[in-house]
């Protein structure tokens, strides 16, 4: 009897050591995303800076990397104006935290933004925006647009590539294998190892996409406002990379069929049958077989001011005709009318550029960002004629429709 | 044979007969076995712990009594002539030291055998024998080297239960999990030395061995036992009692064993981040009439726990412990292992023995056994890699495109190291492609005098050295909260979105019924003659379920690799916008938008792999005085066939492929659904009847394996042998090898034929490996000294493997099938135990082998998701198949250490105190190699099947073929087709010799330790048994493993399969892909031996 009670007992602990195996708790929102307090809390060791205060705070226009001793990239440097279209400071590991915090208003869900986002902080009703650079894969997987993030800044680096300024790590590129490679060795921005910028950063709230602030204009006014900034010095040229990211809507606009093919405009080609693979194809960004390189279609207002649409062969809607350039080619495009919704940006990897065109050339361009949902294109708005009641219908390539 | 063997008359003779009981509980030992050592005869006891040898010489006889769990027994004997002598009772004293290594033991086998992913650590070899002193003394000593006898992989060995096959006819395993914890209910088993005569099957190559568990051989009495570790699990306690046989002649017998840890957190202990719960019983009954015995047994041990991964040396050197474990990390302050296996393995075993008269018995018996094991992963989609030690997020990562290129450097700018270290310390660029001088670097703080090159940021990459040498959370662990947040954030923007985190679990799932029959006669004289037939029916049962949706809404069943690349179909198959969207469903006739969630429904795919086992086998055994002589023959007949409930949508879109295609006969179509599916599926598409959830049947596979050995023992006297053996044997690929791709389509390996396309003896014969063996032994057994010699040869041909990996020439996940491997393994065995006056005995082992591929091997690559390989450069013809040359030839095989030794000094007192030390060296233990990292085209550009390799050792851009002074590399055809490299540097094996540091990627490296001294490894234990009152005892023992806490020891590894590629950008209208100097990028991966730990029990009975 007294045997049998201990077995009672020895089966009845074993049984509850059993359920101690249980897993944690699944953790709540609350548990992940942080408040207001728990942002005062976590910054009091430091400064919140406004994005646009942490650039005239950090980033200089040399960069701390670059000195007579220390190898720097060919063809960034405007010695005219002395403006560096490169640049790399880093940011003390220790004292005093330095806090930025901003809005995500990119998706690289859509595959239009490789291993980078952009995030927006409201100051005084204006954006700011600042580019961040990541090596994580999907990244807007984790960061997720509408999301509001703190970000520790200490011991990674602020800097500009291609004159487009960003949070970034420093790194020397000496790829050997890169197109034009002896003219792009040196110190340049790089991307914050993902695990870095995951410890680097808290989740403010939940996401919420309608806060995020546009500048609805159209490309007339956008010029009016490019121009106005002067890029003939560098404390000029500060104001327009301030444009960098900016989250625009552009309003009457249309795809005037013509691509940039490295520096020349062409005409989108649809007799070719093999037009997927080259360059020319009608729709947003035909393949580069992998290369890698970003594909660029024209918008046009309906006077001559023009700006790139560029996007990346692994965007989601990346074989999507351009909106009337199914089965009717290119000849439609002018037909469909609307907005196009994107992040700001260029891309000026030569000095030379900016002595010869100051910025007001085809370098601008507009990013599509496409909000989350299968091959979704719903930055672009457009109506066929004007008419609100012919929307045009994203339709991706078919072979068949050749 | 067996039938001429009928006739010879049996005589009476000298005999002996005695019984052999329990010393402290006074209780028959059940399984001894009883030798006469001058004449070399041997018997086990009976239930009654007795035992009788018949046909005797009348002379001076040692007995020598032995028995699992218990101090060997030495007894004289003057054995008179034509008499029924009588021993009296012999009582064994238990060996509890022995008895808890078998318990570690157990423990060991069981945590190694769990890797879904294809890699996993050389099992120990797990079971332990008593009678033969090399097997008793290097399967507990050299478990912690991962020694594999005679460097078979675990598949050739044969694990029976009570006679029944319990070796899975999947993968070739034991399923230790089945047996958890259980140490008495698995201490009585027969084991068999390599293709010895056996009694219970036919046995083969590798060891075999039987567990015995009728409830008769288990000790009468109680017996409690706890127990503290420093393991993976941290305490025991256990409970076994067992009835004896009662005078109605039923005995029962039962254990309960509760192993337990809860999450441990103590981060660079033995076991961090890992839970384990396992409960194991075992119940057994057997009911004895005079002549025959029923006994009837269940097992099963529920476990869930989590696990740990091999890690690269930089993730060891940054962390600073050999147990760094990536899978865990904090949630809500308490530590979440994302990869848990749940296991449990209920098992009935049923066995009749009949002994028909005093020559004849017969025993059959039956079982059924279902395994549920499934383990946990996370799975992600459109979102980061959630793995810590991700290549990317560790500082070598930031040398990437920094390593000197030693072809485009001149030699003044080749900074590094010729010695070959593993580590690129002074390889670094010193100059960028300018000229420009970068400067010096600076010391690295984990390799002091070590330079890390200029072109790292020394404070970037101290900051992240810094995070991973104070194990900062979020840096080295996974980060749980930033997963959960991800999936609230999605649920936000998209409620109806695909949760972009879910920790899901792969059920690998069999279950089995088999039976068997043997039967042995020893009626005539000198001969003993054994039949035996097996049969067994499995199902490999595999499919994924949610676990847990880390806060997301749901998941989207699509596959992430198809849907991904599906863009490429637009462009180059002419495939309509319908049928892309086809090839990502996991289930063609499912929606696109298939929902999943946390509520066991099953994705990704559910299928199930049938295989039929039947086979047949006899043995005849001659005993004679001066010679012993054994032959056997065995038919193996074996089947697989594979139904699907899901109809995968790269099934179907390889399938149209293939039609569109119809190359040659057209018969490709068929390879995907199998013949019988084939017009089923067309069918039901045709008529828009396709229904998910409907099974389809693929192709029957049919193998039939003869096996045929014999051996010879000759007796120069009574003390001295020398046994010859040799078999030759063919055996069917695995299920788990044949498949190609089996997760997603019917597809085979080439060369295995359905039973109605073999054209000839050959066809059916052309895909099962080939096997011939011999060993030769001298055996010696002498009061003081005894041991044996032993010299062994294997050959086998036309081996088959399957690897998986992400391919970055073909930028995806890639499955390629190995088919025409050769191996030989041969070898030396020796052992020797001398007894050193009263107390002591040393013994001293070692096993020397050369155990190597001996042929290269033929590769056929094709993409998980489909996708082509690659294109034809000139046509741009698609490319679904690439097939290749493996040079494998020369390289060792990577079955655990190739030299050991050992040497033990064991001490007993007849007080009953034991104590042993053993000092044990291992050597020659080489790195798994990455097939994908030795393809003959990686050396010409050139596969087999003709297509170009983009991206080569000898392209002009990487050039790291090492090559004689002045010259290039040419390579041509010899008369025999196989490849000549002119001008090139060959190594031993005939392959060109690759420059330092390239070299890096295709050497096989020999992992034991720089150091000499790193090893050795050095156990010990020390126990004591106290005899108490009534026939009670209680015993204590301590066993310490690695006493020197030698944490350089490492164990295994594997070669990871990536070959660090970059993209030439610009000349050409495809992606050029270039092979870097960076061989660290996707480094080796090893594991180490456990540094210092106990295991310290309590056992009372009563």
């Amino acid at each position: 009897m007294k045997t049998s009670k201990y077995i009672l007992y020895s089966v009845l602990c074993t049984f509850v050591l059993f359920l101690a195996s249980c897993e944690p708790r699944g953790l709540q929102q609350e548990d992940v995303f942080i408040s207001e307090d728990k942002v005062a809390e976590l910054t009091a060791d430091g400064q919140v800076y406004n994005l646009n205060d942490f650039l005239d705070q950090f980033m200089t226009e040399e960069g701390s990397f670059h000195s007579d001793t220390c190898p720097y990239r060919d063809r960034s440097y405007d010695a005219t104006h002395g403006i560096y279209l490169y640049s790399v400071d880093t940011l003390p590991v220790n004292g005093p935290g330095i806090y930025i915090r901003g809005r995500i208003t990119t998706d690289d869900y859509a595959g239009n933004f490789y291993k980078s986002m952009v995030i927006q902080q409201i100051v005084g009703g204006q954006q700011q925006n600042l580019r961040i650079s990541v090596d994580l894969g999907s990244s807007a997987g984790m960061y997720q647009i509408g999301q509001e993030i703190l970000i520790r800044c200490n011991g990674l680096a602020v800097g500009r590539y291609a004159n487009q300024p960003q949070l970034c790590v420093p790194s020397y590129n000496n790829n050997i294998y890169a197109m034009n490679a002896s003219q792009k060795v040196g110190w340049c921005p790089g991307r914050i190892q993902g695990s870095v910028f995951r410890g680097a950063t808290r989740m403010i709230g939940t996401p919420d996409i309608s806060k995020l602030q546009y500048d609805e204009l159209t490309l007339t006014e956008l010029y009016t406002q490019i121009k106005k900034q002067p890029t003939a010095n560098a404390t000029d040229m500060d104001a327009v990379r301030k444009m960098d990211g900016r989250l625009v809507r552009l309003k009457d606009v249309h795809f005037n069929g013509k691509y940039d093919d490295n520096g020349t405009l062409k005409n989108c080609d649809t007799t070719n049958p093999d037009t997927i693979g080259g360059g020319g194809a009608n729709v947003f960004a035909p393949s580069t077989q992998n290369i890698g390189y970003p594909q660029s279609r024209l918008l046009q207002d309906q006077g001559s001011s023009t700006i790139m649409c560029s996007n990346s062969e692994y965007a989601k809607f990346a074989y999507f005709y351009l909106p009337g350039a199914d089965k009717t080619g290119i000849a439609q495009c002018s037909n469909f009318e609307g907005t196009v919704t994107g992040i700001l940006g260029w891309y000026l990897d030569k000095a030379e550029t900016l002595k010869n065109s100051a910025l007001t050339g085809y370098e601008w361009s507009v990013t599509p960002r496409g909000i989350p949902g299968i091959g979704a294109v719903n930055d672009i708005v457009m109506y066929y004629q004007g008419d609100e009641s012919a929307p045009w219908v994203p339709k991706e390539y078919d072979p068949k429709d050749r | 044979m067996f039938v001429l063997s009928i006739g010879i008359t049996a005589l009476a003779q000298t005999s002996l007969k005695g019984r052999v009981i329990d010393e402290t509980t006074q209780t028959p030992v059940v399984g001894a076995k009883v030798t006469l050592a001058n004449q070399n005869i041997s018997t086990t006891t009976n239930a009654a712990g007795e035992f009788s040898l018949l046909y005797l010489d009348a002379t001076d006889e040692e007995v020598v009594i032995e028995a699992d769990g218990y101090l060997a027994a030495l007894e004289l004997i003057n054995l008179k002539a034509d008499q029924a002598n009588k021993m009296e009772d012999v009582a064994l004293q238990q060996d509890i030291v022995v008895q808890a290594q078998d318990e570690i033991l157990l423990n060991l086998t069981e945590e190694e055998m769990t890797d879904d992913e294809g890699r996993s650590q050389s099992q120990a070899s797990s079971s332990s024998a008593s009678t033969d002193v090399f097997n008793s003394n290097t399967s507990f000593a050299w478990s912690t080297a991962r020694y594999r006898n005679r460097g078979y992989q675990s598949n050739a060995e044969n694990y029976y239960i009570e006679g029944l096959n319990f070796r899975s006819a999947e993968r070739g395993q034991f399923n230790y999990s089945a047996m958890g914890g259980l140490n008495d209910a698995s201490r009585y088993k027969e084991v068999l030395n390599p293709i010895e005569a056996t009694n219970f099957t036919f046995g083969g190559l590798g060891q075999s061995t039987n567990y015995l568990m009728g409830a008769s051989r288990y000790a009468q009495g109680w017996k409690v036992g706890v127990a503290g570790t420093n393991r993976n699990y941290k305490a025991r306690v256990n409970a076994t009692y067992s009835s004896g046989v009662l005078p109605n002649g039923w005995a029962f017998a039962a254990q309960l064993a509760y192993r337990f840890s809860p999450y441990i957190d103590n981060k660079g202990i033995i076991g961090e981040g890992i839970k384990y719960y396992s409960l194991g019983y075992f119940f057994t009954a057997e009911r004895i009439w005079t002549d025959k015995r029923l006994k009837l047994i269940t097992f099963g041990a529920p476990t869930e726990r989590g696990q740990n991964a091999a890690v690269t040396q930089e993730v060891y050197d940054l962390t600073g412990s050999n147990n760094y474990n990536p899978y865990w990390g904090y949630q809500n302050g308490k530590v979440r292992n994302s990869r848990i296996v749940k296991s449990y393995d209920p098992t009935v075993i049923a066995a009749f023995e009949y002994n028909i008269d005093e020559q004849q018995k017969m025993k059959v018996a039956a079982g059924y056994h279902y395994s549920w094991y499934s383990n946990s992963a996370l799975n992600f989609y459109n979102a980061p890699d959630p793995r810590p030690d991700y290549y990317r997020n560790l500082p070598s990562f930031m040398w990437d495109g920094q390593i000197a290129n030693p072809n485009n450097e001149t030699s003044a700018q080749q900074l590094f190291d010729d010695a070959g270290n593993h580590y690129p310390w002074g390889l670094f660029i010193g100059e960028d492609m300018k000229g420009n001088s970068l400067g010096s670097g600076f010391e690295d703080p984990m390799n002091p005098g070590a330079w890390v090159g200029p072109s790292v940021n020394k404070e970037q990459y101290m900051n992240l050295v810094n995070l991973w040498r104070n194990r900062d959370n979020k840096t080295t662990q996974i980060d749980w909260e930033n997963i959960y947040a991800s999936n609230y954030a999605n649920n936000v923007n998209d409620p109806n979105a695909s949760a972009r985190y879910i920790l899901e679990r792969r059920h690998n799932d069999i279950q089995e019924a088999n039976a068997s029959f043997n039967y042995v006669n020893t009626q005539f004289e000198h001969l003993k003659m054994t039949l035996g037939v097996e049969g067994k029916f499995s199902q490999g049962i595999h499919y994924k379920t949610i676990d847990d949706l880390l806060g997301g809404n749901q998941w989207l069943d699509v596959d992430a690799f198809a849907d991904r690349d599906i863009k490429e179909l637009a462009s180059n198959s002419g495939f309509t916008q319908a049928d892309i969207a086809n090839v990502r469903k996991n289930e063609i006739a499912g929606d696109y938008n298939q929902i999943v969630k946390a509520d066991g429904r099953r994705f990704g795919y559910d299928y199930r792999i049938n295989m039929g086992n039947l086979k047949a086998w006899f043995q005849n055994e001659w005993t004679f005085n001066e010679v012993d002589l054994y032959y056997a023959l065995a038919f193996n007949y074996s089947s697989m066939q594979r139904t699907t409930n899901m109809l995968n949508g790269r099934a179907w879109y390889l399938t149209k492929v293939a039609e569109e295609r119809a190359i040659g006969d057209g018969s490709m179509r068929y390879l995907y659904y199998g013949h019988n599916s084939y017009d089923a599926i067309k069918a039901a598409e045709a008529n828009g009847t396709l229904k998910a959830g409907t099974t389809y049947t693929g192709d029957a596979h049919h193998f039939l394996d003869p096996a045929f050995k014999l051996g010879v023992n000759y007796k120069i006297n009574g003390r001295n042998h020398l046994k010859l053996n040799a078999i030759a044997e063919t055996r069917a690929p695995y299920a788990r090898d044949a498949y190609i791709s089996q997760r997603v389509h019917d597809r085979v390996v080439s060369n295995i034929y359905t039973h109605d396309q073999a054209k000839n003896l050959t066809e059916f014969y052309a895909a099962s490996e080939k096997v011939a063996s011999a060993d030769l032994t001298y055996e010696f057994n002498y009061p003081i000294v005894r041991g044996r010699v032993t010299g062994f040869f294997t050959q086998s041909w036309n081996g088959t493997e399957l690897n998986g990996y992400y391919d970055d020439e073909a930028r995806t996940f890639v499955n390629q099938a190995l088919t025409g491997i050769d191996k030989r393994y041969m070898g030396i065995e020796a052992a020797a135990a001398v007894k050193l006056g009263t107390y002591f005995t040393l013994t001293g082992v070692a096993s020397v082998g050369d155990y190597r591929y001996t042929s290269d091997a033929r590769a056929i690559q094709s993409a998980e998701n489909g996708m082509p390989m690659t294109q034809d450069q000139s046509t741009k013809a698609l490319v679904f198949e690439t097939e290749d040359k493996v040079l494998l030839k020369g390289l060792k095989l990577s079955t655990g250490p190739q030299v050991n030794a050992s040497l033990k000094l064991s001490f007993f007192h007849p007080k009953m105190w034991f104590a042993d030390i053993t000092v044990s060296y291992h050597d020659w233990n080489y790195l798994s190699v990455a097939p994908s990292r030795r393809m003959q085209g990686l050396y010409t550009g050139t596969r087999i099947d003709g297509t170009a390799v983009n991206g080569w050792f000898g392209d002009e851009n990487t050039n790291a073929i090492q090559t004689t002074d002045g010259q290039l590399l040419r390579w041509d055809f010899d008369e025999a087709g196989n490849v000549v490299y002119q001008n090139a540097e060959l190594d031993a094996n005939g392959v060109p010799v690759l420059k330092y540091p390239f070299n890096v990627m295709t050497m096989q490296e020999n992992i034991a330790a720089t150091n000499p001294l790193n090893r050795f490894l050095i156990d010990a234990s020390v126990g004591k048994l106290l005899y108490l009152p009534n026939r009670q005892s209680l015993s204590i023992n301590l066993s310490v493993t690695n006493l020197t806490n030698n944490t350089h020891f490492k164990t295994g590894g594997y070669q990871q399969a990536r070959l660090p590629r970059a993209v030439r950008q610009g000349e050409l209208d495809y992606q050029n892909s270039i092979i870097t100097a960076n061989a660290w990028k996707y480094p080796s991966k090893y594991y180490y031996a456990w540094g210092v730990n106990f295991f310290l029990s309590v056992t009372y009975k009563f």
